[in-house]
């Protein structure tokens, strides 16, 4: 894992040894192992004191723990003891620590809860129901005149309206928060400014109502942590300093995913003359649709005097094809993409990709072997999943050790993916909706309490073992076994016979048992050892329930990933018994269901809290948004629906998701309710109805460009890139599609 | 037994002046203290001439066993905390100070309030909407109640007016986002206090203000003095400045004063201790000396000790003057990677330390905080080895204890007149299962004992009686088995029995209940009560006590070796008889009942999730021997060594955080805190890192021989935990496991 031999430009970033770097690496420069081995190399030097730290903030969980083992790896290979010197962190991991150091500067006891995205939802749309209720005819200026009063009740009746103002009051009060806006701050600005801005005032009072139920509750949401974190750092002088000087050195990964509060953050903590290292791609800037993240701020950085910008453009990832695929992208947006506006923005920009040289210890694959296919023909959406399910049956059985993905734009789409090759009885993994780990950690718990509100009850009692013995499904012999078992399981008379035999008899002792250990005398031991713990589980349910969970959980569970999530659904757990007293194990289970059935959303630790490894998957297609690919890469790769919807150009015609089809004028709310926002804190900012939803879409032009070449690079060997014609058949293959298309075809007549 | 040098200077001081010793844990400063006090009773001083003052009754106890140890038969010293002390004065002498203090029936009894009690009232008055509107600051119901009681205490404990708590702590926050927040904790607490001068309501900071005020005057002050001509004063740093005061007042009239002082304490600092407080004591005494070394810490635990300490921040240290083989012996500390390894490692120690011949009791494991599923864990691992084991856990909701739960469950039963909802099959089974099997379930599964509860609660009878063993069907009685039947009959015929007395106590004139359908009476005579009727209206703690000391404790049942819930249900007989008392007869309480009775109320409160006073049980009792699980600090406030400790969770932030309570705050409302400046950072590090040490020596000089440090790579919740003691810890190693000259080039 370590021994790393650094490529020159990684040499460069390694030669750092204060002041401010910035550094571009391309898909596949190996940022990460150069900031871990970057980290190691301060973490042993003498420029770390005692108690003091490297901090390293990352985007997503599954990062913190992917650079904690590498640094870990690189300090012990110094002979140093790991896990001193250095915290990894996410941003809320980061403002959580320094929040939960002094809670008392911002309000907060000891125990504060950091409200879940389930429970912030419900409280938002609490607050807005109760405003839409005193404001009934508030949308009706923004409604399509064309709508009939039939249409118009519909969209009112099936909770249209109401959605799309929560929608509206989410996007509001994210902004507001990242801004550091208090709901009394835009009140004065509103009663200040002589502009009319509605949509600003409609959510106004919700932000104030959902704040207010955050305080009853003695909560705080995600957003909140990190402006408290600044709050903190802000008021007390002291405790800044001390955290400079814990923290001399902050190397920053992901830095195109940085927000304006993440920067303010940051640059507080590092003062004037603090060490700071960013590491991005502003290329693979994909999350400014969903956050407040924006690539601008790592590109000003890159220029900003004094600080020393280092480009990583030597990538072994990708075949020699597929690399030049993706410069052509870059190439062609700048200089040819039809929007003037798109052009002028460079979405994309340089530094190109390049192959490394054949001597490097992670050569390119070769590019005889290399595949781009820019499928041309017109399909419909059954048609093109068809199509990807008959390849993949097609391809799989000669490729038993390669990996390969299909990159849907939506998790809806990918869902139809998942039942397409189901149909086939392909196997596949899937990593939709970045809940998995979270569902199969509260499934697997709930399927424990609903034993125990039942552990009289068989198949519950077999369900329960099913689940102890979940890893047996993953090998052939294990789950022949396993499928004995539970048919003699759910067959027991009575449960206690197994779980407690008193004289009359043991279980384990019956004939069909016996026939059963005799053939497999491991069965025995599963079967004992199942034994001790259903006993500790049984006497553990006198706890309260969170209490019962930390039980089970660690009985269950050794990921860390599952840990945290099971010790949030803990926390969650305790809050709904406080509101709940009356609930007994059978009502926790059910809620624990209700997230395990992806029902609900469930804290920020879902998609990327597992540390996804696709080589794990050798020869099963894995279906994942393109989002969710972001930072692993595949043998082979199977791009879905480029066409004019999921990747529009900002031509005529084109479509947005943003902007909703009862809107007059294709108003993007939710873009105008932030202009209106700025406009009533911003003095001077004039808002004019309509120019925030032309602007957006310019950004969303760009995003989408970016995440079609975060599609593109994710591809080792092979690509596949397709088209559909949408569900009404209107539809047409994107711009960058067919430029694609054009180049390939060149390049292959140029052959 | 041999005593040092400063140990006889203490026990023979002479009987007329004043001492003040002070010293670190384990040197001996109790012990000798002790000595002293049967010095002068041997030498003719009476017991009823001796006031022996502590901050807890605990600290009271080593004298008392000294003097009945020796077989002394006079009068009894007076023995007091504080707040024992102000609590009596007020009992006798309130109407000489009510009038005063504004109490609006200054010739009638008072009411005191407890903890418990304080927070019942409190919920009445206060909106914690009202909070949610001030924002700044945010804590849910339970502890704004707590939050604000602790002030009013603290305030008292301090001596400065209520009135300033919130200018105090407005002044100490470096904005004015929270300003509001502290104006309402301002606000309800002068609700509080005017609610209780007009009900005469004593709660801790009105007892204590009036004992201030009766102090001045000449009849209580006699009162006190007249006990006190030889005078004991422990663990002074512990007590807050209105102690300090007292206690000055008695060393100046007392013939003789002794006054003990332990060097590192301080850890009570969220009830008001103030050490620096109880070291201008020393300057009233005639005579100050200071004590050194140990009786409990092996020399390599006190190695240790010096070396965590100078890792911490203490004193300056060199690795090469200590014997490093020596320290590395006392310690053990191997790495784990989940948690539930380091439990395992920790059951795996204890037996291994067990077989070796070291008594349980002589074992600690603490953590910062024991959580329910850390010390059940546990306690089944311990149990699964044979090792018997006990936990204390004070300032939590009585309601968290299984026990608890099972205890009212039975109550609700028991008193089927109760308008409360009555308890599911669930919670019957539940209590079955804790009452006829143990802790460990084994004797009672959850299968056996839902069976049981189903078919012997039927839900259709109104109200819902438990049907005799007999009556049930044949299967259940077969699967459930006829012991435990057996069992389950006795406490069935003793509720039976129960609510008969109770009813007869009621109406007599009614005749006893029906017997159910297919109830035979002739075989239910087979199964013979343990005890008659109660001749009166029992009182729920008394039910709590009966059916504890009549049914669950005894041999077969559930709580017989389950120290923890025996102790728990004694925390339970004593909260709700203090309860009772309080709110018995007064019309102020009980006008509000809404056609509930007290006891019903009293439950309604504890499953509200009241948190419970600090119980402590009476002098005498026995400690069992058997492994404590308790969080760090009960501990030390315990103050009594042991072998082994196990640290857990060393990685975990706990072990350097302060208890953060956005309404209140211990230094700041402190004597010390000057009220007009802001608590920075560079405070709130320095007193983490202070306590730190202190924790950190005061459990090692409650150590004799080992440590063993408890660590796993990923947390409970599966976080990488890195706190501050850990790091401590490494650094400690990486000086001991150097070599010489290798340090330089790590660091």
């Amino acid at each position: 894992m370590t021994s790393f031999k650094p490529r020159p430009n990684q040499a460069q970033v390694l030669a750092y040894r204060r002041g401010r770097m910035g550094v571009s690496a391309v898909p596949g420069a190996g940022k990460t192992r150069t900031l871990s081995a970057l980290a190691a190399q301060i973490v042993s030097s003498s420029a770390i004191g005692e108690g003091q730290e490297v901090l390293i903030v990352t985007m997503v969980n599954s990062a913190v723990d992917h650079f904690a083992r590498q640094i870990g790896a690189f300090i012990r290979e110094r002979g140093l003891l790991p896990r001193i010197g250095y915290r990894v962190r996410t941003l809320h991991g980061l403002c959580s620590d320094i929040v939960r150091e002094r809670p008392a500067l911002v309000g907060l006891g000891e125990a504060f809860t950091i409200l879940d995205e389930r429970e912030a939802d419900k409280a938002l749309a609490q607050s807005a129901q109760a405003h839409l209720q005193s404001h009934p005819d508030f949308i009706d200026r923004y409604l399509d005149a064309e709508l009939g009063p039939t249409q118009i009740e519909r969209l009112v009746q099936n909770g249209t309206v109401s959605a799309a103002v929560v929608d509206l009051a989410r996007d509001f009060i994210r902004t507001a928060k990242d801004r550091r806006l208090a709901p009394e701050q835009i009140a004065l600005g509103l009663a200040a400014s002589d502009q009319e801005l509605p949509l600003a005032a409609l959510c106004l009072p919700i932000y104030a109502g959902y704040q207010r139920s955050l305080t009853l509750a003695g909560a705080v949401d995600f957003q909140d942590l990190i402006r408290l974190a600044y709050e903190a750092l802000e008021r007390d002088p002291d405790y800044l300093a001390r955290l400079r000087r814990r923290w001399p050195f902050i190397l920053e990964d992901e830095a195109q995913d940085s927000s304006r509060l993440q920067e303010d953050i940051l640059r507080l903590l590092l003062g004037p003359d603090g060490n700071w290292v960013r590491v991005g791609d502003p290329n693979q800037a994909i999350y400014e649709s969903f956050t407040s993240a924006r690539p601008e701020f790592l590109r000003d950085f890159l220029r900003e005097p004094g600080v020393q910008p280092v480009d990583l453009p030597d990538s072994g990832r990708s075949a020699a094809k597929i690399i030049d695929l993706a410069n052509f992208l870059i190439d062609w947006s700048i200089a040819d993409h039809p929007s003037d506006a798109v052009r002028q923005r460079q979405p994309l920009q340089p530094p190109h990709i390049r192959p490394v040289g054949p001597n490097d210890p992670q050569p390119n694959p070769p590019d005889d072997q290399a595949r781009l296919v820019i499928h041309n023909e017109r399909l419909t959406p059954d048609e093109e999943l068809e199509l990807v399910a008959d390849s993949l049956a097609k391809w799989l059985p000669d490729h038993p050790d390669a990996t390969v993905a299909v990159l849907a734009a939506t998790n809806h789409h990918g869902s139809k993916m998942v039942d397409a090759l189901r149909k086939r009885d392909i196997e596949f993994v899937e990593k939709l909706r970045s809940t998995t780990a979270t569902r199969l950690t509260a499934g697997a718990l709930t399927h424990l309490l609903r034993y125990l509100a039942q552990p009289d009850h068989p198949p519950l009692l077999a369900r329960a073992y099913e689940v102890w013995r979940r890893l047996d499904r993953d090998d052939e012999e294990a789950s022949e076994r396993l499928k004995r078992v539970l048919a003699v399981l759910r067959t027991i008379e009575r449960t206690e016979t197994f779980s407690h035999p008193g004289p009359d008899g043991d279980w384990l002792d019956t004939p069909p048992v016996r026939v059963l250990i005799e053939a497999d005398p491991i069965i025995a031991e599963h079967l004992d050892a199942f034994r001790a713990y259903v006993r500790k589980w049984q006497a553990a349910v006198v706890l309260p329930v969170d209490q019962l969970l930390l039980v089970l959980a660690q009985d269950m569970f050794s990921d860390p990933a599952d840990l945290a999530i099971a010790h949030s659904m803990a926390v969650a757990l305790r809050g709904i018994s406080q509101n709940n007293p009356g609930y007994r194990l059978a009502d926790y289970a059910q809620e624990l269901q209700d997230i395990a059935a992806n029902e609900r959303k469930f804290l920020n630790i879902d998609a990327d809290a597992r540390d996804f490894d696709p080589s794990q998957h050798p020869g099963k297609p894995i279906i994942m948004t393109l989002h969710a690919a972001k930072g692993l890469e595949f043998d082979r790769v199977y791009l879905l629906a480029c066409n004019t919807y999921d990747f529009p150009s900002g031509i005529p015609g084109d479509q947005y998701t943003p902007e909703k089809w009862f809107v007059r004028g294709r108003l993007n709310l939710s873009a105008e309710t932030l202009a209106q926002l700025n406009a009533a804190v911003d003095p001077g900012q004039v808002y004019q109805e309509g120019a925030a939803t032309l602007a957006a879409r310019d950004e969303f032009v760009g995003e989408r460009l970016r995440l079609l070449y975060v599609g593109i690079t994710r591809a080792r060997r092979e690509l596949i890139i397709t088209w559909n014609s949408g569900r009404r058949g209107d539809l047409t293959a994107s711009l960058p599609f067919q430029a694609l298309r054009a180049h390939v075809e060149t390049k292959e007549k140029g052959r | 037994m041999e005593l040092t040098d400063s140990q006889r200077a203490i026990r023979d001081f002479p009987a007329s002046g004043s001492l003040f010793v002070e010293g670190p844990a384990g040197a001996g400063k109790t012990t000798a203290a002790a000595l002293r006090l049967l010095t002068l009773i041997e030498a003719g001083v009476s017991g009823a001439e001796v006031l022996i003052m502590a901050p807890h009754r605990g600290a009271l106890l080593p004298y008392q066993r000294a003097l009945r140890s020796s077989g002394y038969a006079g009068p009894t010293p007076a023995a007091f905390t504080i707040g024992s002390l102000a609590r009596q004065m007020c009992a006798q002498f309130f109407p000489l100070a009510a009038a005063e203090m504004g109490f609006a029936a200054p010739e009638e009894v008072p009411v005191f309030l407890t903890l418990e009690t304080a927070q019942y009232v409190m919920a009445r008055l206060v909106d914690p909407l009202a909070f949610a509107a001030a924002g700044g600051v945010r804590v849910d119901r339970q502890r704004i109640y707590s939050q604000i009681l602790d002030n009013l205490n603290k305030a008292a404990l301090v001596g400065f007016p209520h009135t300033e708590i919130a200018e105090r702590l407005k002044a100490a926050a470096l904005d004015a986002s929270a300003h509001p927040a502290y104006e309402q904790a301002g606000y309800f607490a002068d609700a509080f206090r005017a609610y209780c001068l007009e009900h005469n309501l004593l709660d801790f900071s009105l007892q204590l203000e009036t004992f201030r005020r009766l102090w001045t005057q000449t009849a209580p002050r006699r009162w006190v003095l007249e006990r006190a001509r030889h005078v004991f004063v422990d663990h002074v740093e512990e007590d807050a400045p209105s102690a300090h005061a007292v206690i000055r007042d008695l060393v100046a009239a007392a013939q003789s004063a002794l006054l003990i002082c332990d060097s590192e304490g301080g850890y009570r600092r969220f009830l008001g201790a103030d050490p620096a407080s109880a070291d201008h004591l020393r300057a009233t005494c005639d005579q100050a000396i200071t004590v050194s070394g140990s009786f409990v810490m092996s020399p390599a635990i006190a190695g240790l000790a010096e070396a965590l300490g100078a890792a911490l921040g203490g004193l300056d240290e060199s690795a090469s003057d200590r014997d490093a083989d020596a320290l590395r012996g006392a310690l053990d500390f191997p790495d784990h990677t989940y948690f539930p390894q380091m439990l395992d490692w920790t059951a795996d120690s204890i037996a291994a330390l067990v077989a070796e011949g070291v008594a349980p009791g002589a074992i600690a494991v603490l953590a910062p905080f024991m959580s329910d599923s850390l010390r059940f864990s546990l306690l089944q691992r311990l149990q699964a080895r044979g090792i018997p084991a006990r936990s204390h856990r004070p300032s939590r909701s009585l309601r968290e204890e299984p026990a608890v739960e099972c205890l009212l469950t039975w109550a609700q039963i028991a008193h089927p007149e109760w308008t409360l909802i009555p308890p599911g099959i669930d919670a019957l089974a539940y209590a079955l299962m804790l009452s006829l099997g143990g802790v460990s379930g084994d004797d009672l599964d959850l299968v056996r004992a839902r069976l049981l509860a189903r078919a012997a609660y039927p839900a259709d009878d109104q109200p819902a009686r438990l049907r005799p063993f007999e009556t049930l069907p044949p299967d259940v009685r077969e699967r459930v088995s006829y012991t435990l039947g057996q069992r389950y009959d006795v406490l069935r015929l003793w509720l039976e029995e129960y609510i008969a007395g109770n009813n007869r106590a009621v109406a007599p004139a009614e005749p006893p209940p029906a017997p159910k359908k297919g109830r035979k009476r002739g075989k239910q005579a087979a199964v013979t009560p343990l005890v008659s009727a109660p001749p009166q209206r029992a009182e729920l703690d008394h039910f709590f006590s009966l059916i504890f000391g009549e049914v669950l404790s005894r041999r077969g049942f559930g709580f017989h070796h389950d120290f923890i819930a025996a102790d728990a249900a004694a925390n339970l007989v004593d909260s709700a008889r203090g309860f009772r008392q309080t709110m018995a007869g007064r019309a102020v309480f009980e006008s509000n009942l809404d056609g509930k009775t007290l006891a019903e109320e009293y439950v309604e409160m504890v499953r509200g999730g009241v948190i419970a006073n600090q119980y402590l049980r009476a002098d005498g009792e026995i400690v069992p021997d058997a492994v404590l699980l308790a969080p760090a600090y009960t501990f030390l406030n315990n103050n009594v060594p042991v072998t082994a400790q196990f640290w857990l969770d060393i990685g975990s932030r706990g072990w350097f955080e302060r208890l953060y309570q956005p309404l209140t705050h211990p230094y700041v409302l402190s004597a010390n805190w000057p009220g007009d400046r802001a608590w920075t950072d560079d405070e709130e590090d320095a007193s983490r890192r202070e306590t730190l040490r202190n924790l950190i020596y005061g459990l090692l000089r409650r150590c004799r021989s080992r440590v063993y440090l408890g660590y796993s790579q990923l947390s409970e919740s599966g976080n990488e935990n890195a706190g501050e003691l850990l790091a401590a810890i490494y650094r400690t190693l990486r000086r001991l496991y150097a070599e010489p000259g290798v340090e330089d080039d790590v660091v």
